[in-house]
Protein backbone atom coordinates (compact mmCIF):
# COMPACT_ATOMS: atom_id res chain seq x y z
CA UNK A 1 0.00 0.00 0.00
CA UNK A 2 1.39 3.38 -0.95
CA UNK A 3 0.70 6.74 0.60
CA UNK A 4 1.48 8.16 4.01
CA UNK A 5 3.41 6.10 6.57
CA UNK A 6 1.17 4.42 9.14
CA UNK A 7 2.77 6.37 11.97
CA UNK A 8 1.82 9.65 10.29
CA UNK A 9 -1.84 8.59 9.95
CA UNK A 10 -1.73 7.44 13.57
CA UNK A 11 -0.32 10.78 14.72
CA UNK A 12 -2.90 12.66 12.66
CA UNK A 13 -5.76 11.19 14.73
CA UNK A 14 -4.96 13.00 18.03
CA UNK A 15 -3.73 16.02 16.05
CA UNK A 16 -7.06 16.35 14.25
CA UNK A 17 -8.93 16.23 17.54
CA UNK A 18 -6.45 18.64 19.15
CA UNK A 19 -6.75 21.23 16.40
CA UNK A 20 -10.45 20.89 15.52
CA UNK A 21 -11.90 20.66 19.04
CA UNK A 22 -11.94 24.39 19.97
CA UNK A 23 -13.44 25.15 16.54
CA UNK A 24 -16.32 22.74 17.14
CA UNK A 25 -16.98 24.37 20.53
CA UNK A 26 -16.86 27.79 18.91
CA UNK A 27 -19.26 26.69 16.19
CA UNK A 28 -21.77 25.42 18.77
CA UNK A 29 -21.53 28.69 20.72
CA UNK A 30 -22.08 30.74 17.54
CA UNK A 31 -24.97 28.56 16.34
CA UNK A 32 -26.61 28.78 19.76
CA UNK A 33 -26.28 32.56 19.82
CA UNK A 34 -27.71 32.90 16.29
CA UNK A 35 -30.73 30.79 17.28
CA UNK A 36 -31.34 33.16 20.17
CA UNK A 37 -31.12 36.15 17.81
CA UNK A 38 -27.74 37.20 19.17
CA UNK A 39 -24.65 37.76 17.07
CA UNK A 40 -22.57 35.54 19.29
CA UNK A 41 -18.80 35.05 19.38
CA UNK A 42 -16.71 34.27 16.31
CA UNK A 43 -16.37 30.60 15.44
CA UNK A 44 -12.64 30.98 15.98
CA UNK A 45 -13.04 32.73 19.35
CA UNK A 46 -11.93 29.69 21.44
CA UNK A 47 -8.56 29.73 19.61
CA UNK A 48 -8.04 33.39 20.48
CA UNK A 49 -9.05 32.67 24.08
CA UNK A 50 -6.52 29.84 24.28
CA UNK A 51 -3.76 31.99 22.74
CA UNK A 52 -4.49 34.73 25.26
CA UNK A 53 -4.57 32.35 28.23
CA UNK A 54 -1.24 30.78 27.25
CA UNK A 55 0.40 34.23 27.45
CA UNK A 56 -0.98 34.97 30.93
CA UNK A 57 0.67 34.13 34.24
CA UNK A 58 -0.86 31.43 36.40
CA UNK A 59 -1.41 31.33 40.13
CA UNK A 60 -2.00 28.41 42.46
CA UNK A 61 -3.92 28.70 45.74
CA UNK A 62 -1.86 28.66 48.91
CA UNK A 63 -1.48 25.13 50.19
CA UNK A 64 -2.31 23.41 46.93
CA UNK A 65 0.14 20.62 46.23
CA UNK A 66 1.77 19.58 42.95
CA UNK A 67 -1.34 17.53 42.16
CA UNK A 68 -3.18 20.78 41.46
CA UNK A 69 -0.69 21.67 38.73
CA UNK A 70 -0.29 18.12 37.40
CA UNK A 71 -4.03 17.53 36.95
CA UNK A 72 -4.61 19.61 33.78
CA UNK A 73 -1.51 18.13 32.16
CA UNK A 74 -2.56 14.57 33.00
CA UNK A 75 -6.06 15.25 31.68
CA UNK A 76 -4.62 16.60 28.44
CA UNK A 77 -2.40 13.52 28.06
CA UNK A 78 -5.47 11.30 28.52
CA UNK A 79 -7.44 13.24 25.90
CA UNK A 80 -4.52 12.88 23.48
CA UNK A 81 -4.37 9.11 24.11
CA UNK A 82 -8.03 8.25 23.50
CA UNK A 83 -8.06 9.30 19.80
CA UNK A 84 -5.40 6.64 19.21
CA UNK A 85 -7.89 3.95 20.24
CA UNK A 86 -11.01 4.95 18.31
CA UNK A 87 -11.70 5.22 14.57
CA UNK A 88 -11.11 8.94 13.99
CA UNK A 89 -9.85 8.90 10.41
CA UNK A 90 -9.48 5.33 9.18
CA UNK A 91 -11.85 2.41 8.77
CA UNK A 92 -8.99 -0.08 9.34
CA UNK A 93 -7.38 -0.54 12.72
CA UNK A 94 -4.11 1.35 13.13
CA UNK A 95 -1.30 -0.40 15.07
CA UNK A 96 -1.95 1.44 18.34
CA UNK A 97 -5.72 1.16 17.84
CA UNK A 98 -5.73 -2.27 19.48
CA UNK A 99 -4.06 -1.08 22.69
CA UNK A 100 -7.48 -0.82 24.28
CA UNK A 101 -11.14 -1.51 23.56
CA UNK A 102 -14.16 0.69 24.31
CA UNK A 103 -13.76 0.01 28.03
CA UNK A 104 -10.09 0.97 27.79
CA UNK A 105 -11.00 4.27 26.17
CA UNK A 106 -13.69 4.77 28.81
CA UNK A 107 -11.19 4.20 31.62
CA UNK A 108 -8.78 6.76 30.17
CA UNK A 109 -11.59 9.31 29.80
CA UNK A 110 -12.66 8.72 33.41
CA UNK A 111 -9.04 8.99 34.54
CA UNK A 112 -8.89 12.45 32.97
CA UNK A 113 -12.07 13.58 34.69
CA UNK A 114 -10.87 12.02 37.96
CA UNK A 115 -7.60 13.96 37.69
CA UNK A 116 -9.47 17.24 37.17
CA UNK A 117 -11.77 16.45 40.10
CA UNK A 118 -8.80 15.72 42.39
CA UNK A 119 -7.11 18.91 41.22
CA UNK A 120 -10.26 20.89 42.04
CA UNK A 121 -10.51 19.22 45.46
CA UNK A 122 -6.92 20.39 46.16
CA UNK A 123 -8.09 23.99 46.24
CA UNK A 124 -9.95 25.55 49.13
CA UNK A 125 -12.69 26.89 46.85
CA UNK A 126 -16.10 25.57 47.92
CA UNK A 127 -17.51 25.86 44.39
CA UNK A 128 -14.67 23.87 42.83
CA UNK A 129 -15.08 21.18 45.47
CA UNK A 130 -18.85 21.18 44.97
CA UNK A 131 -18.30 20.69 41.25
CA UNK A 132 -15.85 17.85 41.68
CA UNK A 133 -18.06 16.10 44.23
CA UNK A 134 -21.15 16.45 42.01
CA UNK A 135 -19.40 15.34 38.86
CA UNK A 136 -18.16 12.16 40.58
CA UNK A 137 -21.60 11.46 42.11
CA UNK A 138 -23.36 11.69 38.76
CA UNK A 139 -20.53 9.89 36.97
CA UNK A 140 -21.29 6.92 39.22
CA UNK A 141 -24.88 6.77 37.94
CA UNK A 142 -24.05 7.34 34.26
CA UNK A 143 -21.44 4.59 34.35
CA UNK A 144 -24.03 1.72 34.27
CA UNK A 145 -25.54 3.29 31.14
CA UNK A 146 -22.14 3.23 29.41
CA UNK A 147 -21.64 -0.38 30.52
CA UNK A 148 -24.95 -1.45 29.00
CA UNK A 149 -24.08 0.35 25.75
CA UNK A 150 -20.80 -1.59 25.74
CA UNK A 151 -22.70 -4.83 26.44
CA UNK A 152 -24.99 -4.11 23.49
CA UNK A 153 -21.96 -3.51 21.25
CA UNK A 154 -20.34 -6.69 22.53
CA UNK A 155 -23.49 -8.73 21.83
CA UNK A 156 -23.78 -7.28 18.32
CA UNK A 157 -20.18 -7.70 17.22
CA UNK A 158 -18.81 -10.40 19.50
CA UNK A 159 -15.95 -8.06 20.50
CA UNK A 160 -15.83 -4.67 22.13
CA UNK A 161 -13.50 -3.02 19.66
CA UNK A 162 -14.86 0.23 18.26
CA UNK A 163 -13.46 -0.62 14.80
CA UNK A 164 -15.51 -3.84 14.74
CA UNK A 165 -18.70 -1.99 15.65
CA UNK A 166 -18.11 0.61 12.94
CA UNK A 167 -17.53 -2.14 10.37
CA UNK A 168 -20.75 -3.88 11.50
CA UNK A 169 -22.78 -0.70 11.08
CA UNK A 170 -21.27 -0.15 7.63
CA UNK A 171 -22.15 -3.69 6.55
CA UNK A 172 -25.78 -3.00 5.73
CA UNK A 173 -29.08 -1.29 6.40
CA UNK A 174 -30.30 -4.25 8.46
CA UNK A 175 -27.61 -3.46 11.04
CA UNK A 176 -28.72 0.16 11.29
CA UNK A 177 -32.44 -0.48 11.61
CA UNK A 178 -32.20 -3.07 14.37
CA UNK A 179 -33.67 -1.59 17.56
CA UNK A 180 -30.66 -2.53 19.68
CA UNK A 181 -28.43 -0.32 17.56
CA UNK A 182 -30.87 2.62 17.59
CA UNK A 183 -31.41 2.32 21.36
CA UNK A 184 -27.72 2.02 22.18
CA UNK A 185 -26.91 5.05 20.00
CA UNK A 186 -29.70 7.08 21.64
CA UNK A 187 -28.47 6.10 25.13
CA UNK A 188 -24.92 7.07 24.20
CA UNK A 189 -26.16 10.43 22.92
CA UNK A 190 -27.87 11.13 26.26
CA UNK A 191 -24.68 10.19 28.12
CA UNK A 192 -22.73 12.54 25.84
CA UNK A 193 -25.15 15.37 26.68
CA UNK A 194 -24.37 14.69 30.34
CA UNK A 195 -20.62 14.31 29.88
CA UNK A 196 -20.21 17.48 27.84
CA UNK A 197 -22.30 19.52 30.28
CA UNK A 198 -25.10 20.38 27.87
CA UNK A 199 -28.57 21.54 28.56
CA UNK A 200 -30.86 19.13 30.28
CA UNK A 201 -28.04 18.61 32.80
CA UNK A 202 -25.95 21.74 32.96
CA UNK A 203 -26.00 25.14 31.28
CA UNK A 204 -22.80 25.40 29.26
CA UNK A 205 -20.73 28.50 30.09
CA UNK A 206 -23.33 29.72 32.57
CA UNK A 207 -22.29 31.93 35.46
CA UNK A 208 -24.60 30.43 38.06
CA UNK A 209 -22.33 28.44 40.36
CA UNK A 210 -25.12 26.50 42.03
CA UNK A 211 -26.14 24.81 38.78
CA UNK A 212 -22.62 23.86 37.81
CA UNK A 213 -21.24 20.38 37.68
CA UNK A 214 -18.26 20.05 35.36
CA UNK A 215 -17.70 23.75 34.77
CA UNK A 216 -17.11 24.58 38.42
CA UNK A 217 -14.03 22.42 38.64
CA UNK A 218 -11.78 24.83 36.75
CA UNK A 219 -12.58 27.84 38.96
CA UNK A 220 -9.19 28.13 40.67
CA UNK A 221 -7.08 27.65 37.55
CA UNK A 222 -5.58 30.49 35.59
CA UNK A 223 -3.23 31.11 32.68
CA UNK A 224 -1.83 28.15 30.72
CA UNK A 225 -3.30 25.63 33.18
CA UNK A 226 -6.78 27.01 32.62
CA UNK A 227 -6.12 26.96 28.88
CA UNK A 228 -5.22 23.27 29.11
CA UNK A 229 -8.45 22.55 31.00
CA UNK A 230 -10.71 24.39 28.53
CA UNK A 231 -8.88 22.86 25.59
CA UNK A 232 -9.18 19.46 27.27
CA UNK A 233 -12.93 19.75 27.76
CA UNK A 234 -13.36 20.83 24.12
CA UNK A 235 -11.31 17.77 23.11
CA UNK A 236 -13.38 15.50 25.33
CA UNK A 237 -16.47 16.82 23.57
CA UNK A 238 -15.05 16.14 20.10
CA UNK A 239 -13.79 12.70 21.18
CA UNK A 240 -17.27 11.74 22.40
CA UNK A 241 -18.86 13.12 19.21
CA UNK A 242 -16.33 11.10 17.19
CA UNK A 243 -17.27 7.92 19.04
CA UNK A 244 -20.97 8.61 18.43
CA UNK A 245 -20.43 9.43 14.73
CA UNK A 246 -17.73 7.03 13.64
CA UNK A 247 -18.81 4.05 15.72
CA UNK A 248 -22.60 4.32 15.87
CA UNK A 249 -24.34 6.87 13.67
CA UNK A 250 -22.42 7.44 10.47
CA UNK A 251 -19.14 5.52 10.12
CA UNK A 252 -18.96 6.44 6.44
CA UNK A 253 -16.36 8.63 4.81
CA UNK A 254 -13.51 7.15 6.84
CA UNK A 255 -10.34 6.60 4.86
CA UNK A 256 -9.84 2.97 3.87
CA UNK A 257 -6.35 3.58 2.46
CA UNK A 258 -3.26 5.51 3.47
CA UNK A 259 -3.46 7.94 0.52
CA UNK A 260 -2.97 11.50 1.65
CA UNK A 261 -6.06 12.64 -0.29
CA UNK A 262 -8.29 10.03 1.39
CA UNK A 263 -6.97 10.92 4.83
CA UNK A 264 -7.48 14.65 4.27
CA UNK A 265 -11.01 13.97 3.01
CA UNK A 266 -11.64 11.92 6.19
CA UNK A 267 -10.48 14.86 8.32
CA UNK A 268 -12.82 17.25 6.51
CA UNK A 269 -15.75 14.83 6.75
CA UNK A 270 -15.13 14.19 10.45
CA UNK A 271 -15.24 17.89 11.20
CA UNK A 272 -18.36 18.33 9.04
CA UNK A 273 -20.17 15.47 10.82
CA UNK A 274 -19.11 16.80 14.23
CA UNK A 275 -20.55 20.21 13.27
CA UNK A 276 -23.88 18.54 12.38
CA UNK A 277 -23.97 16.88 15.81
CA UNK A 278 -23.02 20.23 17.32
CA UNK A 279 -25.96 21.85 15.55
CA UNK A 280 -28.32 19.23 17.01
CA UNK A 281 -26.84 19.89 20.46
CA UNK A 282 -27.31 23.65 19.96
CA UNK A 283 -30.99 23.09 19.07
CA UNK A 284 -31.44 20.96 22.22
CA UNK A 285 -29.66 23.64 24.26
CA UNK A 286 -32.14 26.19 23.02
CA UNK A 287 -35.32 24.15 23.34
CA UNK A 288 -35.15 22.63 26.83
CA UNK A 289 -34.77 23.97 30.32
CA UNK A 290 -32.00 22.92 32.67
CA UNK A 291 -33.12 20.16 35.00
CA UNK A 292 -33.11 20.71 38.72
CA UNK A 293 -30.08 18.96 40.25
CA UNK A 294 -32.17 16.23 41.84
CA UNK A 295 -34.04 15.64 38.57
CA UNK A 296 -30.82 14.59 36.84
CA UNK A 297 -31.38 11.05 38.12
CA UNK A 298 -34.58 10.99 36.01
CA UNK A 299 -32.62 11.99 32.94
CA UNK A 300 -30.06 9.27 33.63
CA UNK A 301 -32.86 6.76 34.33
CA UNK A 302 -34.18 7.46 30.81
CA UNK A 303 -30.74 6.80 29.32
CA UNK A 304 -30.43 3.65 31.43
CA UNK A 305 -33.83 2.47 30.18
CA UNK A 306 -32.73 2.86 26.54
CA UNK A 307 -29.45 1.03 27.11
CA UNK A 308 -31.05 -1.86 29.03
CA UNK A 309 -33.78 -2.23 26.39
CA UNK A 310 -31.03 -2.45 23.75
CA UNK A 311 -29.56 -5.46 25.55
CA UNK A 312 -33.03 -6.99 26.17
CA UNK A 313 -34.03 -6.85 22.50
CA UNK A 314 -30.72 -8.44 21.59
CA UNK A 315 -31.36 -11.38 23.89
CA UNK A 316 -34.77 -12.07 22.45
CA UNK A 317 -34.89 -12.65 18.72
CA UNK A 318 -31.58 -10.96 18.00
CA UNK A 319 -33.24 -7.49 17.96
CA UNK B 1 -22.56 -13.16 17.46
CA UNK B 2 -26.30 -13.24 17.06
CA UNK B 3 -28.15 -13.57 13.75
CA UNK B 4 -28.94 -10.21 12.22
CA UNK B 5 -32.68 -9.59 11.82
CA UNK B 6 -33.89 -8.68 8.34
CA UNK B 7 -34.71 -5.06 7.49
CA UNK B 8 -38.42 -5.83 7.86
CA UNK B 9 -37.88 -7.44 11.29
CA UNK B 10 -35.63 -4.58 12.36
CA UNK B 11 -38.16 -1.94 11.34
CA UNK B 12 -41.13 -3.65 13.00
CA UNK B 13 -39.08 -4.27 16.14
CA UNK B 14 -38.04 -0.63 16.20
CA UNK B 15 -41.71 0.45 15.99
CA UNK B 16 -42.62 -2.00 18.75
CA UNK B 17 -39.76 -0.60 20.88
CA UNK B 18 -41.16 2.90 20.31
CA UNK B 19 -44.57 1.67 21.54
CA UNK B 20 -42.87 0.45 24.72
CA UNK B 21 -40.94 3.72 25.09
CA UNK B 22 -44.15 5.79 24.86
CA UNK B 23 -45.52 3.59 27.64
CA UNK B 24 -42.48 4.48 29.75
CA UNK B 25 -42.93 8.14 28.81
CA UNK B 26 -46.51 7.97 30.15
CA UNK B 27 -45.08 6.63 33.38
CA UNK B 28 -42.65 9.56 33.64
CA UNK B 29 -44.75 12.49 32.54
CA UNK B 30 -46.34 14.67 35.18
CA UNK B 31 -49.01 16.45 33.12
CA UNK B 32 -52.30 14.63 32.57
CA UNK B 33 -52.69 16.31 29.20
CA UNK B 34 -49.36 15.05 27.89
CA UNK B 35 -50.20 11.58 29.17
CA UNK B 36 -53.28 11.52 26.93
CA UNK B 37 -51.23 12.88 24.02
CA UNK B 38 -48.66 10.14 24.54
CA UNK B 39 -51.48 7.63 24.43
CA UNK B 40 -52.52 9.05 21.05
CA UNK B 41 -48.92 8.76 19.80
CA UNK B 42 -48.73 5.18 21.02
CA UNK B 43 -51.97 4.27 19.24
CA UNK B 44 -50.63 5.94 16.10
CA UNK B 45 -47.51 3.75 16.32
CA UNK B 46 -49.61 0.60 16.69
CA UNK B 47 -51.69 1.61 13.65
CA UNK B 48 -48.49 2.31 11.69
CA UNK B 49 -47.19 -1.12 12.62
CA UNK B 50 -50.46 -2.67 11.40
CA UNK B 51 -50.06 -0.84 8.08
CA UNK B 52 -46.45 -2.02 7.71
CA UNK B 53 -47.48 -5.62 8.41
CA UNK B 54 -50.45 -5.34 6.03
CA UNK B 55 -48.26 -4.01 3.23
CA UNK B 56 -45.27 -6.31 3.58
CA UNK B 57 -46.94 -9.54 4.68
CA UNK B 58 -50.03 -9.04 2.49
CA UNK B 59 -52.79 -9.15 5.11
CA UNK B 60 -55.34 -6.72 3.63
CA UNK B 61 -57.74 -6.96 6.63
CA UNK B 62 -55.15 -5.12 8.69
CA UNK B 63 -55.64 -1.95 6.63
CA UNK B 64 -59.25 -1.80 7.84
CA UNK B 65 -58.11 -2.47 11.39
CA UNK B 66 -55.44 0.23 11.18
CA UNK B 67 -57.97 2.74 9.86
CA UNK B 68 -60.46 1.89 12.59
CA UNK B 69 -57.93 2.08 15.40
CA UNK B 70 -56.58 5.32 13.94
CA UNK B 71 -60.03 6.86 14.02
CA UNK B 72 -60.90 5.54 17.48
CA UNK B 73 -57.69 5.49 19.48
CA UNK B 74 -55.80 8.38 17.92
CA UNK B 75 -58.70 10.79 17.48
CA UNK B 76 -61.90 9.92 19.36
CA UNK B 77 -60.64 8.52 22.68
CA UNK B 78 -57.95 11.18 23.34
CA UNK B 79 -60.42 13.89 22.32
CA UNK B 80 -63.03 12.56 24.77
CA UNK B 81 -60.55 12.26 27.63
CA UNK B 82 -59.11 15.72 26.95
CA UNK B 83 -62.64 17.15 27.02
CA UNK B 84 -63.29 15.51 30.36
CA UNK B 85 -60.00 16.93 31.61
CA UNK B 86 -60.95 20.44 30.51
CA UNK B 87 -64.06 20.21 32.69
CA UNK B 88 -62.09 18.89 35.66
CA UNK B 89 -59.45 21.67 35.54
CA UNK B 90 -56.80 19.41 37.02
CA UNK B 91 -53.39 19.65 35.40
CA UNK B 92 -50.89 17.56 37.27
CA UNK B 93 -51.09 13.82 37.78
CA UNK B 94 -51.21 12.56 41.35
CA UNK B 95 -47.62 11.88 42.25
CA UNK B 96 -46.99 8.20 42.64
CA UNK B 97 -45.81 6.37 45.71
CA UNK B 98 -42.35 6.17 44.14
CA UNK B 99 -39.97 8.74 42.68
CA UNK B 100 -39.82 8.87 38.90
CA UNK B 101 -36.40 7.22 38.68
CA UNK B 102 -37.48 4.30 40.91
CA UNK B 103 -40.73 3.99 38.96
CA UNK B 104 -38.73 3.57 35.77
CA UNK B 105 -36.48 0.96 37.40
CA UNK B 106 -39.46 -1.02 38.77
CA UNK B 107 -41.20 -0.86 35.40
CA UNK B 108 -38.00 -1.97 33.72
CA UNK B 109 -37.88 -5.02 36.01
CA UNK B 110 -41.53 -5.87 35.31
CA UNK B 111 -41.09 -5.29 31.58
CA UNK B 112 -37.95 -7.42 31.56
CA UNK B 113 -39.81 -10.20 33.35
CA UNK B 114 -42.49 -10.20 30.64
CA UNK B 115 -39.84 -10.07 27.97
CA UNK B 116 -37.95 -13.12 29.16
CA UNK B 117 -41.12 -15.04 30.05
CA UNK B 118 -42.15 -14.81 26.39
CA UNK B 119 -38.72 -16.06 25.37
CA UNK B 120 -39.45 -19.30 27.25
CA UNK B 121 -42.74 -19.85 25.40
CA UNK B 122 -41.03 -20.37 22.03
CA UNK B 123 -43.86 -18.76 20.11
CA UNK B 124 -43.03 -18.14 16.51
CA UNK B 125 -45.14 -16.14 14.14
CA UNK B 126 -45.50 -15.90 10.38
CA UNK B 127 -45.89 -12.16 10.24
CA UNK B 128 -43.79 -10.58 12.99
CA UNK B 129 -40.62 -11.47 14.90
CA UNK B 130 -41.00 -12.82 18.44
CA UNK B 131 -39.24 -9.74 19.85
CA UNK B 132 -42.41 -7.77 19.11
CA UNK B 133 -44.43 -10.22 21.23
CA UNK B 134 -41.97 -9.81 24.11
CA UNK B 135 -42.25 -6.04 23.76
CA UNK B 136 -46.06 -6.29 23.73
CA UNK B 137 -46.02 -8.24 27.01
CA UNK B 138 -43.61 -5.65 28.41
CA UNK B 139 -46.07 -2.89 27.41
CA UNK B 140 -48.83 -4.72 29.29
CA UNK B 141 -46.56 -5.10 32.33
CA UNK B 142 -45.51 -1.44 32.34
CA UNK B 143 -49.11 -0.27 31.94
CA UNK B 144 -49.97 -2.29 35.06
CA UNK B 145 -47.15 -0.51 36.90
CA UNK B 146 -48.57 2.81 35.65
CA UNK B 147 -52.00 1.93 37.02
CA UNK B 148 -50.58 0.73 40.34
CA UNK B 149 -48.13 3.51 41.22
CA UNK B 150 -50.12 6.52 40.01
CA UNK B 151 -52.83 7.72 42.30
CA UNK B 152 -55.18 9.56 39.96
CA UNK B 153 -58.12 8.44 37.87
CA UNK B 154 -56.78 9.75 34.55
CA UNK B 155 -53.47 7.89 34.80
CA UNK B 156 -55.34 4.72 35.65
CA UNK B 157 -57.71 5.18 32.71
CA UNK B 158 -54.84 5.94 30.32
CA UNK B 159 -52.95 2.96 31.75
CA UNK B 160 -55.94 0.76 31.00
CA UNK B 161 -56.32 2.10 27.45
CA UNK B 162 -52.63 1.64 26.72
CA UNK B 163 -52.90 -1.90 28.08
CA UNK B 164 -55.28 -2.45 25.18
CA UNK B 165 -52.57 -1.09 22.85
CA UNK B 166 -50.19 -3.72 24.24
CA UNK B 167 -52.77 -6.42 23.60
CA UNK B 168 -53.32 -5.15 20.03
CA UNK B 169 -49.57 -5.33 19.49
CA UNK B 170 -49.51 -8.90 20.81
CA UNK B 171 -52.46 -9.85 18.61
CA UNK B 172 -50.59 -8.50 15.58
CA UNK B 173 -47.81 -10.97 16.35
CA UNK B 174 -49.79 -14.05 17.36
CA UNK B 175 -52.88 -13.70 15.21
CA UNK B 176 -52.49 -11.11 12.47
CA UNK B 177 -54.97 -13.07 10.39
CA UNK B 178 -57.55 -13.02 13.19
CA UNK B 179 -61.01 -12.50 11.72
CA UNK B 180 -61.63 -8.80 11.46
CA UNK B 181 -64.90 -9.04 13.35
CA UNK B 182 -63.07 -10.20 16.50
CA UNK B 183 -60.57 -7.34 16.28
CA UNK B 184 -63.40 -4.87 15.86
CA UNK B 185 -65.11 -6.39 18.89
CA UNK B 186 -61.89 -5.68 20.84
CA UNK B 187 -61.99 -2.08 19.73
CA UNK B 188 -65.58 -1.66 20.82
CA UNK B 189 -64.65 -3.20 24.14
CA UNK B 190 -62.25 -0.30 24.42
CA UNK B 191 -65.08 2.13 23.70
CA UNK B 192 -67.09 0.59 26.54
CA UNK B 193 -64.06 1.03 28.78
CA UNK B 194 -63.79 4.67 27.73
CA UNK B 195 -67.43 5.27 28.61
CA UNK B 196 -67.03 3.52 31.98
CA UNK B 197 -63.82 5.37 32.82
CA UNK B 198 -65.28 8.66 31.64
CA UNK B 199 -68.25 8.09 33.90
CA UNK B 200 -65.94 7.12 36.77
CA UNK B 201 -63.87 10.28 36.28
CA UNK B 202 -66.98 12.46 36.25
CA UNK B 203 -68.50 10.85 39.33
CA UNK B 204 -65.21 10.83 41.23
CA UNK B 205 -64.54 14.45 40.38
CA UNK B 206 -68.02 15.59 41.32
CA UNK B 207 -67.88 13.77 44.67
CA UNK B 208 -64.38 14.59 45.82
CA UNK B 209 -63.57 17.66 43.70
CA UNK B 210 -60.27 16.05 42.76
CA UNK B 211 -59.01 13.39 40.38
CA UNK B 212 -56.72 11.84 42.97
CA UNK B 213 -57.68 8.45 44.33
CA UNK B 214 -55.96 9.23 47.62
CA UNK B 215 -59.29 10.65 48.81
CA UNK B 216 -60.87 7.22 48.48
CA UNK B 217 -58.97 5.70 51.39
CA UNK B 218 -61.01 7.69 53.86
CA UNK B 219 -64.11 5.91 55.12
CA UNK B 220 -67.30 7.71 54.31
CA UNK B 221 -70.55 7.42 56.17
Amino acid sequence: MSGMPVAAVQALQPLTVLVAAPGVSGFIATAEARMQGRRGPRVLQPYYDLAKLFRKESLAPVGASAVFLAAPVLAMVCYLTVPLLIPVLTSYGLPLGYMGDILGGGIILSLASFAVAVGAAETGSPYAQLGSSRSKTFAAITEPVMLFVVFAVALVTGTDLPYAMAATVRSGADQILRPSHLLAAAALFLVILYETGRIPVEAHRSTNEFGMIEEARSFEYSGPYFALLTWGSAMKQLILYTILINVFLAPWGLSSTRDASDVVLAVVLLVAKALVIGLVVAVIDNSFAKLRLFKITEFVAAAFLLAVLAVFTLYLGGG
Amino acid sequence: MRPVPSIYAGTTNAIAVLVLLTEFAMLRTALLRSQVRLYAVQSLLVSALAVVVAAVRDVPELYALAALSLALKVVVVPWLVLRLLRDADAEIAGSGTLSVASEVLVALLVGGLGFFAVDQLHVSSRVLPTTALGLAVAVVGVSFVLMIVRSDVVSQAVGFFSLENGVSLASLVVAAGLPLILEVAFLFDLLVAVVVFGFLMRVHHSRTATLSTAALTRLRG
